[in-house]
This record gives C-alpha cells, sequence and structure tokens, in this order.
C-alpha cells in the first residue's frame, strides 16, 4: 500500500503540487489525469523520489529552490527521506514520461540494467515474462534502443521497469505520442501486468479514455491540486469531467 | 621511417589509451572531470617503488599493492571530497585539481626528486617488427592496452556493475529508478579509473625515468584525448588516442619530440572552437527519438 499525504511542491514560489492525498492499495490501478502542466510528473517524481535527485542538482549548481511538504508511506513506514533508488529497493519503481531508454544499449541490455536489483532466476524469469507482455520485441533484442520506434521503446521502458521487480508500478504519460493500435497494445499490458505479477500500477494520462476501463480508481489534478476523486464509474459519470477529460461531450 | 612512424605511432597510441581511459571512465559514469587523475598516476609509481626498492617486496607484488591503493585512494577521494561538490562544476576542477597538486607537491616534498627513480620493465629484450626494432617492454604495454579494454568491455556487459556503471554514463536519473546508486557508481568509477591510471603508470614509466613532473603531462595528454574524443564516450576516447598517438609521433619522427605538447594542446584548443562535443562523440542519430 502506497499512501501520500498533503504532499506540496514548490518550484522556486511556484506551487506544482498542492496537498495531493492519494491512496493506492496492493494490487490496485490508480489512474491520475490531468492536462498538460497539471503536475502528473512532478506527482510520480514525489512518489519515486526522483524529486530529491532533482532538489539536490538544483542546489549544487546553484538553479532554483525546491520546497518539499508532506508524507509518503509505503505499507505504513514514512519512506518520505529515501532516495530514489531506496524507494526502488522496497519496490517503486518509475518507468518515466518520455521512457528514458538507455539509447547505445541494446534492448537486451536495457533489460539487463534493469535487472540491477533482481536475482539471476528473477531476472530470466522477468525476462520471459516481459517477451510474452510484447512479442513485439523478441525479434528486436539486439536491436540499439535508440533506433527503436516510440512504441517500441514504451514497451522496453515498462519491460525495464518490471526487471526491477517492483510491487508498485508507476507509469508516467506511457501513451505519448504513440499512435492507437500501439496505444491499445500498452493500455491492454496494465491488466496483465497486474494480474501476473500480483502488484499495484499509478499511471499517468492526460486523455482518461483509453486507461479508465483499466483502473479502479482515479484522481483529476487541475494546476496541481486534485479537484476530484473517485472510482472509474463515478467519474464517467460526471458530466463536466466527461467533457474535459474523455474527449466526448 | 615509415615502418618507424607505423610501429612505434601504435605504441604511443596505446600508451594514449591507458594514460586516458582512465579519465575518459570517471567523467563518463558520474560527470566529474577528475583533474587528480595525472597525480593519481605518478603517486602509484612512487608507492610502487617504495614497496619494492624499500620494503623489498617482488616487483609483481609491490605493483598489485600499489594498484589495489589507487583504487582505495579513489574510494576515499569520492566519498570524503568529490560527492559534497559533484553538481557544482567550478569547485569539482577546483578540488580535483587541488587534490592533485596536493598529492604531487607532496611526493616532492618528501624528497621524490631528480632523475634517479625508475621501475624495472616487465620484460626484457627486443625484438624486430617490420625490420623496426621494439623492447619487450613496449610490446607489453600494447598487449595489456588491449587486455585492458577487453576487460572494461567484459565487465560492462557481463557482471552487475558494469552494467550499471553503463546505465549510469547514459542515463544517471534513469538507472536511479531501477534502484542504482549513484553514489555507488561514482566511487567504482573514480576507483577504477585511480586503477587504470595505476596501471598506466606501471607500465609506462619503467620506459623512462619516475619523476613527478610526468603527472601534469599525464593529466594534459589524457584531457587531450578525452576533448578530441568527445567526453565521456569510451570509443571516442580510443579513436582519438589513435589519432592523436600518430600526430605525436610523427612530430618526434621529424626530430621535434618537444612539440608532443604542443600537438596535445592545439588539439584541444581546435577541438574547443571547432566542435565542442569531440569529433568522435555520441552519433546523433542514436539520441533519444521523441
Ligand atoms: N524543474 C522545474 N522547474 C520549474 N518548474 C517546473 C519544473 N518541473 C515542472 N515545472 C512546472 O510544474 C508544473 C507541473 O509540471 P509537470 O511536469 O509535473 O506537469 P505534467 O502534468 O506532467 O505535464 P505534461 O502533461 O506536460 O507532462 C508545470 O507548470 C511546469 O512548468
Ligand atoms: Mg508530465
Amino acid at each position: 500500500m502506497l499512501e501520500a499525504s498533503g504532499v506540496m511542491v514548490f518550484y522556486e514560489n511556484m506551487l506544482a503540487l498542492n496537498n495531493i492525498d492519494l491512496n493506492c492499495p496492493d494490487n490496485g490501478v490508480i489512474g491520475i489525469f490531468g492536462a498538460n502542466s497539471a503536475g502528473k510528473s512532478t506527482l510520480m517524481y514525489a512518489l519515486s523520489g526522483i524529486i530529491l535527485d532533482i532538489q539536490h542538482k538544483e542546489k549544487m549548481r546553484g538553479g532554483e529552490r525546491i520546497s518539499l511538504f508532506g508524507e509518503i508511506r509505503h505499507n505504513g513506514e514514512a519512506i518520505t527521506g529515501l532516495k530514489a533508488h531506496q524507494r526502488a529497493q522496497r519496490g517503486i519503481v518509475l518507468c518515466p514520461e518520455r521512457r528514458r531508454l538507455f539509447p547505445e544499449s541494446s534492448v537486451f541490455e536495457n533489460l539487463a540494467i534493469g535487472g540491477h536489483l533482481a536475482t539471476r532466476a528473477q531476472a530470466r524469469e522477468t525476462m520471459a515474462f516481459v517477451m510474452e507482455l510484447f512479442p513485439a520485441l523478441k525479434k528486436l533484442t539486439r536491436r540499439a534502443a535508440g533506433f527503436l520506434s516510440g512504441g517500441e521503446q514504451q514497451m522496453v521502458a515498462i519491460g525495464r521497469a518490471l526487471m526491477a521487480q517492483p510491487k508498485v508500478l508507476l507509469l508516467d504519460e506511457p501513451l505519448l505520442g504513440l499512435a492507437p493500435s500501439i496505444q491499445h497494445i500498452v493500455v491492454e499490458s496494465i491488466p496483465q501486468i497486474r494480474k501476473e505479477r500480483n502488484i499495484s500500477v499509478i499511471v499517468t494520462e492526460q486523455y482518461a479514455r483509453p486507461v479508465i476501463p483499466y483502473v479502479d480508481y482515479a484522481y483529476i489534478i487541475e494546476n496541481g491540486s486534485a479537484v476530484m476523486e473517485g472510482t472509474s464509474r463515478e467519474l464517467f459519470e460526471n458530466p463536466d469531467i466527461k467533457a474535459a477529460y474523455f474527449g466526448c461531450g | 621511417m615509415f615502418y618507424d612512424i607505423l610501429v612505434y605511432g601504435f605504441i604511443q597510441s596505446l600508451a594514449l589509451v591507458l594514460m586516458a581511459f582512465g579519465f575518459s571512465l570517471v567523467y563518463g559514469v558520474s560527470r566529474l572531470p577528475n583533474f587528480a587523475h595525472g597525480a593519481i598516476y605518478v603517486l602509484t609509481g612512487f608507492v610502487a617503488w617504495v614497496f619494492f626498492k624499500q620494503a623489498g617486496l617482488p616487483y609483481f607484488v609491490a605493483a598489485v599493492l600499489a594498484i589495489a591503493a589507487a583504487g582505495l585512494l579513489g574510494v576515499l577521494i569520492y566519498y570524503l571530497i568529490l560527492k559534497r561538490v559533484r553538481g557544482m562544476e567550478v569547485s569539482e576542477v577546483i578540488a580535483t585539481y587541488a587534490i592533485g597538486l596536493a598529492l604531487l607537491e607532496g611526493l616532492r616534498y618528501l624528497g621524490f626528486r631528480g632523475s634517479t627513480y625508475t621501475l624495472p620493465p616487465a620484460l626484457d629484450g627486443v625484438s624486430f617488427i617490420f625490420d623496426v626494432p621494439v623492447d619487450h617492454q613496449r610490446i607489453f604495454l600494447v598487449v595489456l592496452g588491449f587486455a585492458m579494454l577487453a576487460t572494461i568491455w567484459l565487465l560492462t556487459k557481463y557482471t552487475r556493475i558494469g552494467r550499471a556503471l553503463k546505465g549510469v554514463a547514459q542515463d544517471e536519473r534513469a538507472a536511479m529508478m531501477l534502484g542504482i546508486d549513484s553514489d555507488v557508481t561514482a566511487a567504482i568509477a573514480v576507483a577504477l579509473g585511480s586503477m587504470l591510471a595505476g596501471v598506466a603508470a606501471l607500465i609506462i614509466f619503467p620506459l623512462g625515468s619516475l619523476v613527478v613532473e610526468e603527472g601534469y603531462k599525464v593529466l594534459i595528454y589524457a584531457i587531450a584525448v578525452c576533448v578530441v574524443g568527445g567526453l565521456g564516450s569510451w570509443a571516442g576516447t580510443v579513436m582519438a588516442a589513435f589519432v592523436l598517438g600518430y600526430s605525436q609521433y610523427i612530430t618526434v619522427a621529424y626530430g621535434k619530440p618537444h612539440f608532443q605538447m604542443v600537438v596535445m594542446l592545439l588539439a584541444i584548443i581546435a577541438t574547443l572552437i571547432i566542435r565542442p562535443s569531440g569529433f568522435f562523440g555520441r552519433q546523433k542519430q542514436l539520441q533519444e527519438r521523441v
């Protein structure tokens, strides 16, 4: 169970996340929807601990001041002060926006690096699972990741995150820039991951429509604040939300 | 003359690979420009000399201990100093350069001056390659240069730590998300880089004498190779070592050995003016597609 309470992030004086409370139960799928600059990635960085690295690097190079408030708990323990790699060791693994693959490494090597925390047996087993989840990757294992199409890259990115043996997988805009047919493959992988790996998934998107059938519960954020939350059915039946996030009247 | 340039240019190129690769590795993984690289090179030479000549250990043992000491020094330098300044670019340069100065001037202060110190070659004898006489220590240098590259390559391909280094070198933050600790990888990189400097020293010093001034020279050579090759690009480092190695040897062959340093400095300046990212840097196509 991953919980956030009262999470606030300021970039200098700009409030990017305002008092966010979030609750992700074991083996649940949570959606986070919001327009550009709503604060989705900032929330993902806060949950995964990457925000601490951003904060530290900005401080070292004399850049902007980033202030963090609130608490994040995993299985009841506060992890607010843990660094990203420590949170990954606890099973909170981020698959970032725009994928950030290791471009010069092959697909196989990307997955192998992703298996840093896995035992040999786990790595072998997860690698087989990823190939089953995304059969398109089977013939690409030796290709440099930088040369893949966007859809293929996204599949590798999800596979690489799975290699780290997550308990909570954070997917930041996995459908960004993908053709509808590929979006379908990526979205379909979410229920399969949940079922076969027995883990939770928190997924962000600008448009809720492709993902909403697969989430249990969702939050809508606007300008850093959670303006609405509910089960996917509740949100789907709300006329305002429907117009803004489902792309239909 | 042609074969002379061919053979000795090749040797000089491998010597540059040995001198520069550690610097390149550290920069590639941790983005720290290690200006103490040359000092660690010299220090390893003197540590081996002390173990060998004063402690009376067999040379092989002295060499292994000296290289291990270089690795340990690398870890200490990272955790005690570099970790605290990492990310402040000016401080990184000042701190590493200060460490280098302290080590080199410290050695001078301890009395390691003049050219009376020497390390023994690992191999004696001379062979002829294309009718050019080459002593066995230089052949050993070439073999070890390739062995070092092969070891690093195998390390990054088949070991957990090596793969972590390769991941961090390409995208530090993405590596963190996968559970890789960037302080550990940086410390390992500095340690490995220092050990590579040490290996280079123990192979190259026997060709001349053990002097503190070599530290400054090796630092500039390493920087020149890495700048021309594209900072952080390991393949670029090797290619640049060959271009500069041959250029240097050609100046020697035409009777201007004192131009070797000029070649390196000109290479740095020319690269920074014409193509600051280096001539053999990462290919643009490989950059992430959006
Ligand atoms: N490092 C930063 N420094 C200053 N402002 C930032 C920084 N990162 C994000 N922001 C700002 O914080 C707000 C939230 O950004 P964030 O990237 O979290 O939005 P997002 O919902 O992920 O948007 P998108 O859909 O475009 O990915 C934006 O206004 C953005 O400009
Ligand atoms: Mg975003």
